[in-house]
């Protein structure tokens, strides 16, 4: 599919200049087998690298595009060169599934061999399955069988991606154990050839939630099939303020938005999101913190949505009053109660810098009639 | 920055040259990679005089720390009395450390001397004049309760350092020392990594500014070393200086600070040596500088010296890991060897990722928390870290040389406790649940850490058990004790050792002290109470004549009330506790109540907030005259109540507490009950809303009134029903604290009576009124029925 014609184009095709760029220099180090990239060459694709690469005659810069720590995703890496999987675990919004798209995309060339873990999941989809037309016509054969995501990470020794793994059934995760084990996968309904042996290059980097509603307990011997990394929310505000101009500038580049960067809208947001998330304020107020979960992907959203309000109704300038109406969309689940402590922290924390800094927290505060 | 550390751009400031007759080694405290590429210096330089960065005021101990058949870690302990106010601060005590492991490069410098016989010592001022030295809260006068000498503040906190970090993609300047100073740095020949420790220490001065230095008294210091050198080197021939590197800048460079005119008196300031623990000196548990997790390089620092010194780091994370997993299984935790190896490659791997060429401290960490933690990392999965946690800190504690001098009253401490079966070789915490009333040992046990409370030694800490002196959980049989040794408890030991040579000793002379000290009764007898938890006696019969003279010259009725409760508790818990020693217990209380009785009368007009101990203490005056020993103060008690009855601002609980009493001795007070009952439940809404207070005080005193006597619950229902609702509904409360004293069964007990009274039972009153909505509803429902059938 053409660049063009995609909301949000995949890691590899978004980054192709800086992999081929990293490709062409990576020549010296060492790779494990079936890797497209070198470990060292991973790690400067995802956290950036601090001397511009020469790429077809000219200078090519390789951004950091993973804000958060550093040696979590060293460790990733580490564990991707080993027998076992790679678990990110943690509360929604904390850039899992961007770190598991980069790491696929630089280890194996590709990031979308990807299994989606829901409530329904079933073992076929995280094995095989038939098209049965085939089946019937010409009796159980490879043409016959539809792989899926595991399968072809087997069969051509690339990374597999399990998406919220811990939605599926814990008895439908377990049927992972035995591959991740042996790393050998088999199709009784093949005979001999029904064997397949997973090539090197082959591993499963899988997500999951842990504050979300709907999630299952994994098992202990499934646990034992991979190392687990915590990811844990930004905690610095201004990385956060960072992270979301830098996501609302990409979403809106994708949807052919033309707008100015608003950093006093970036910062109100980054700050309240991140003070209602630890429940103190910058200044030593304690605040009740909202049950919902008020991820740095939440601020990011709130702010292309007032971005987009901006854009095609108002005068291409964010208004905070925007801004404060679109924060109830942050609040999922218990809209009513949630609402109530964000007016509290506009009536004390805001209220108060309002006062202090001033600037845009006092248009902020003045805006807080918006809350609804 | 890691193009300048590798010694491309170095500037070559401060010549690192073997056959100058003054050499600088610039070392970081507790660093196994300054200590070896010293140890190697030395033994190419061959000096013939050794100076040390460290207090002058020390260096008669030196021997000591390289004595054979002490152990490291050992502290030199430094105190200052400032009586005469010279540093013009409230607080009068001064006290700092310098820790030494054997990884520490001054103590390698020590030692090396010792073996050559070269002469060795410190040059850094004494500690009292580096504190006049200092600013007001800047340097070693910083407030807090453990400073360490070896600060190393402008080395590891500067915005410089968390640039650099920042640059290098290291979490923090420990993780940076480590790559750059120790791991790599043991492959470097050592001119190359002096070059690298003085460029990195020149950079961090840089950034230092000046007037924080003069503040923190780092100049004066400095000009005082620099005096030191230069006298050495004109009497010597090779002269090899070991101080931190941020100093040596200072020390080729000296300012010139005219040294303070004030100078303590002698003796205001002393020295010890003393052991310490590896817990103590981990930076991590902040109140010590150098290295953190000082097990972990330990560790190193034995296997630098082995058989296989090259890969050194490398084994002691392969050591550590197995130590983690077998620790994790002993624990009952499920742990494979295959999840130690992945712990391993892990850390192998991320070594070779991050440019080390083995894997160290934060390599380990990582492996640990990657490999060994299932699932999210929360407070539930933390014991791998924990664990790891627990063993790169060490456990060790040090040795001193038996020549060591120290306080008689630490070496009193060490028999003891060795005597009583508690191991000092680990600073790990433990508990002791002892038997206090059934095992001698134990009963010996719980006074020797009563005595270290007594002492204010950070050594034992009741966890539960009785509590005499606060009247606590007096029904308690067993003592839970949790304790654990390091160099703080010593720390106080030699601080408390003016008190006297032994344990005992020193508890008796500062109960005797605070005995003069003390101006009430109360506080005397809470003295003599703890003196008994101790097992002390009074053989001089000082406590005994000081509590005499308390009681008598005492007018306050509370603290002579309080001294009664400790005295009575001492009287009972005597027998039990084995301890019928010489204080004539029986005798003091006699005293403090004749007191009590003179002047109970006067106490009528008490605060709401004195009625519960005045309640306490009347009624404990009451049990006493039931014993033979005070049975003829009975009279009296019961005369001083009666003209405390006649008081016309008599408190209301006082009142009932004292109507009780008087109905105990004699039934026929019933009747004044009923009357003064009735009186403030019909009286003013004032006196009315004050009869629960009267309540509460008579039923403390006499529960039984309303449980045995057939006649009070129906007069007092009978008041209680003439009460209007609002103002029932306003006693309630109070009265609800009134019947506080009956325990549930009685209570439900009085209930039912009260209930069996309005002719129904406790069962139905307590069944929820029905809403009248429900109540239409079930009556509409009953009439369509009826209607129906």
């Amino acid at each position: 599919m053409e660049q063009a014609n995609q909301i949000r184009p995949q890691a590899e095709v978004r980054y192709q200049e800086e992999l081929e760029a990293l490709a062409a220099v990576d020549g010296g180090n060492r790779k494990p087998l079936g890797w497209k990239l070198s470990p060292m060459a991973v790690r400067d694709f995802i956290l950036g690298r601090k001397k511009p690469l020469e790429y077809q005659g000219r200078e090519l810069t390789i951004k950091k595009k993973y804000l958060g720590n550093d040696a979590l995703v060293e460790r990733c890496i580490i564990t991707l060169t080993g027998s076992r999987g790679l678990m990110l675990v943690g509360e929604p919004g904390t850039a899992k599934t961007l770190l598991s798209e980069l790491l696929s995309a630089a280890i194996s060339g590709v990031s979308t061999n990807t299994i989606q873990g829901t409530a329904g999941t079933t073992e076929d989809m995280i094995k095989y399955s038939w098209n049965y037309a085939l089946l019937l016509a010409q009796g159980p054969c490879r043409q016959a069988l539809v792989p899926s995501p595991l399968y072809v990470g087997m069969e051509q020794g690339i990374l597999a991606r399990f998406e919220e793994i811990t939605r599926t059934p814990a008895e439908i995760q377990d049927s992972l154990i035995s591959v991740m084990s042996d790393k050998v996968l088999n199709v009784p309904e093949l005979g001999s050839e029904g064997l397949l042996f997973a090539r090197p290059g082959f591993n499963v980097i899988g997500t999951a939630n842990t504050r979300d509603k709907g999630v299952n307990e994994m098992s202990s011997a499934l646990k034992r099939r991979f190392n687990f990394e915590t990811v844990r929310p930004v905690g610095d505000v201004k990385l956060e303020k960072e992270i979301i101009l830098r996501e609302a500038a990409a979403m809106a580049q994708n949807a052919g938005v033309d707008m100015e960067p608003d950093l006093d809208a970036a910062e109100l947001l980054a700050a309240t999101f991140h003070e209602l998330r630890e429940g103190v304020s910058s200044m030593g107020h304690r605040i009740e913190k909202p049950n919902a979960v008020m991820s740095t992907a939440e601020a990011v959203s709130v702010y292309y949505q007032t971005m987009m309000g901006s854009y095609y109704y108002g005068g291409g300038k964010i208004e905070p009053r925007a801004l404060v109406a679109n924060l109830t969309g942050a609040l999922g689940q218990e809209p009513g109660e949630d609402l109530e402590k964000i007016r509290g922290y506009f009536s004390t924390v805001v209220r108060d810098k309002a006062e202090e800094v001033g600037g845009p927290w006092k248009a902020y505060y003045q805006a807080r009639s918006a809350l609804k | 920055m890691e193009g300048v550390l590798s010694g491309q751009k170095r500037p070559e400031m401060i010549p690192f040259d073997l056959t100058a007759p003054c050499l600088y080694f610039p070392v970081r405290h507790h660093s196994p990679a300054c200590a070896l590429h010293l140890e190697r210096t030395m033994e190419a330089y061959q000096p013939d005089c050794v100076l040390v960065e460290g207090p002058e005021n020390a260096n008669h101990l030196l021997p000591l720390l390289t004595a054979p058949e002490g152990r490291p870690p050992l502290a030199f302990y430094y105190a200052l009395r400032d009586e005469k106010g010279l540093l013009g601060e409230k607080e009068t005590f001064y006290k700092c450390y310098y820790p030494f492991l054997d990884c520490s490069p001054e103590l390698a410098a020590l030692r090396w001397a010792a073996q050559a016989e070269v002469e060795a010592r410190f040059i850094d001022l004494p500690y009292g004049r580096i504190l006049l030295a200092s600013a007001k809260g800047r340097g070693l006068r910083r407030p807090g309760e453990r400073r360490s000498y070896q600060d190393e503040g402008y080395f590891s906190d500067s915005e410089f350092l968390e640039r650099l970090c920042e640059k290098t993609g290291l979490r923090s300047f420990d993780e940076f020392w480590e790559k750059f100073f120790e791991v790599n740095s043991l492959t470097m020949e050592t001119p190359d990594f002096v070059a690298q420790m003085h460029t990195y220490c020149v950079l961090a001065r840089e950034n230092t500014p000046p007037q924080e230095l003069e503040d923190d008294g780092c100049l004066a210091r400095e000009a005082h070393m620099a005096q030191a050198i230069a006298a050495a080197c004109e009497t010597h021939k090779r002269v090899l200086v070991v101080t931190g590197g941020f100093h040596t800048w200072g020390l080729l460079h000296p300012a010139a600070v005219t040294p303070s005119a004030k100078t303590f008196p002698d003796g205001a300031e002393q020295v010890y040596p003393m052991v310490y623990s590896m817990e103590a000196t981990d930076a991590l548990n902040g109140y010590a500088s150098g290295m953190p997790a000082p097990g972990f390089y330990h560790r190193v620092w034995t296997l630098l010296h082995g058989d296989a010194p090259e890969d050194a780091y490398g084994q002691a994370v392969l050591d550590l890991l197995a130590s983690v997993g077998r620790k994790l299984r002993h624990k009952g935790e499920i742990l494979s060897v295959a999840d130690e190896t992945c712990a391993l490659d892990m850390a192998r791997g991320l070594a070779w990722l991050r440019g080390k060429c083995q894997p160290g401290l934060y390599e380990l960490r990582d492996g640990v928390l990657t490999a060994f933690v299932k699932g999210e990392s929360t407070l539930a999965t933390a014991l791998p870290m924990e664990t790891l946690r627990r063993l790169t800190t060490g456990d060790l504690v040090g040795k001193l040389p038996d020549s060591a001098l120290i306080p008689p009253l630490a070496a009193d401490f060490q028999n003891q406790c060795a005597r009583l079966g508690l191991r000092l070789k680990s600073s790990q915490r433990q508990e002791s649940i002892l038997n206090i009333f059934s095992s001698p040992k134990h009963r010996e046990i719980s006074r020797f850490f009563y005595r270290t409370v007594f002492l204010d030694c950070p050594f034992a800490k009741l966890v539960k058990g009785p509590d005499l002196a606060k009247q606590k959980n007096r029904s308690l049989i067993r003592e839970t004790w949790s304790w654990h040794w390091d160099g703080s408890v010593m720390a106080a030991l030699v601080d408390q050792s003016i008190s006297g040579g032994t344990i005992e000793e020193a508890c008796t002379f500062y109960l005797e002290r605070w005995m003069a000290q003390a101006s009430l009764s109360g506080d005397g007898a809470e003295l003599l109470v703890q003196g008994f938890l101790m097992g002390l006696d009074d053989l001089s019969g000082k406590l005994h004549c000081r509590l005499r003279e308390l009681a008598a010259s005492d007018g306050d009725f509370f603290s002579l009330s309080n001294a009664c409760k400790h005295l009575n508790t001492l009287l009972e818990m005597g027998r039990l506790y084995r301890q019928e020693d010489s204080y004539d217990y029986a005798g003091l209380l006699d005293q403090c109540f004749g007191k009590v009785l003179s002047l109970l009368p006067s106490m009528a007009a008490i605060k709401d907030d004195q009625l519960d101990s005045c309640l306490s203490i009347v009624s404990l005056l009451y049990e006493l005259t039931a014993r033979p020993t005070f049975a003829n103060r009975r009279e009296v008690l019961l005369s001083a109540l009666e003209s405390l009855l006649s008081d016309p601002d008599l408190h209301p609980g006082l009142h009932g507490g004292a109507l009780g009493l008087l109905y105990g001795a004699d039934p026929n007070w019933r009747g004044e009950i009923e009357i003064a009952c009735s009186g403030y439940l019909r009286g003013t809404r004032e006196r009315m809303l004050q009869s629960a207070a009267f309540l509460r005080g008579l039923f403390s005193t006499a529960r039984d009134l309303l449980l045995v006597s057939e006649q009070f619950l129906p007069s007092l229902d009978h008041l209680l029903s003439c009460l209007e609702e609002p103002d029932f509904l306003a006693l309630l409360p109070e009265l609800r604290l009134a019947f506080r004293y009956f325990t549930p069964m009685e209570a439900s007990r009085i209930a039912s009576r009260a209930a069996a009274l309005h002719g129904t039972t406790a069962e139905r009153l307590r069944r929820r009124p029905v809403a009248p909505g429900q109540y239409a509803y079930a009556e509409a429902l009953d009439a369509w029925a009826a209607e129906r059938l």
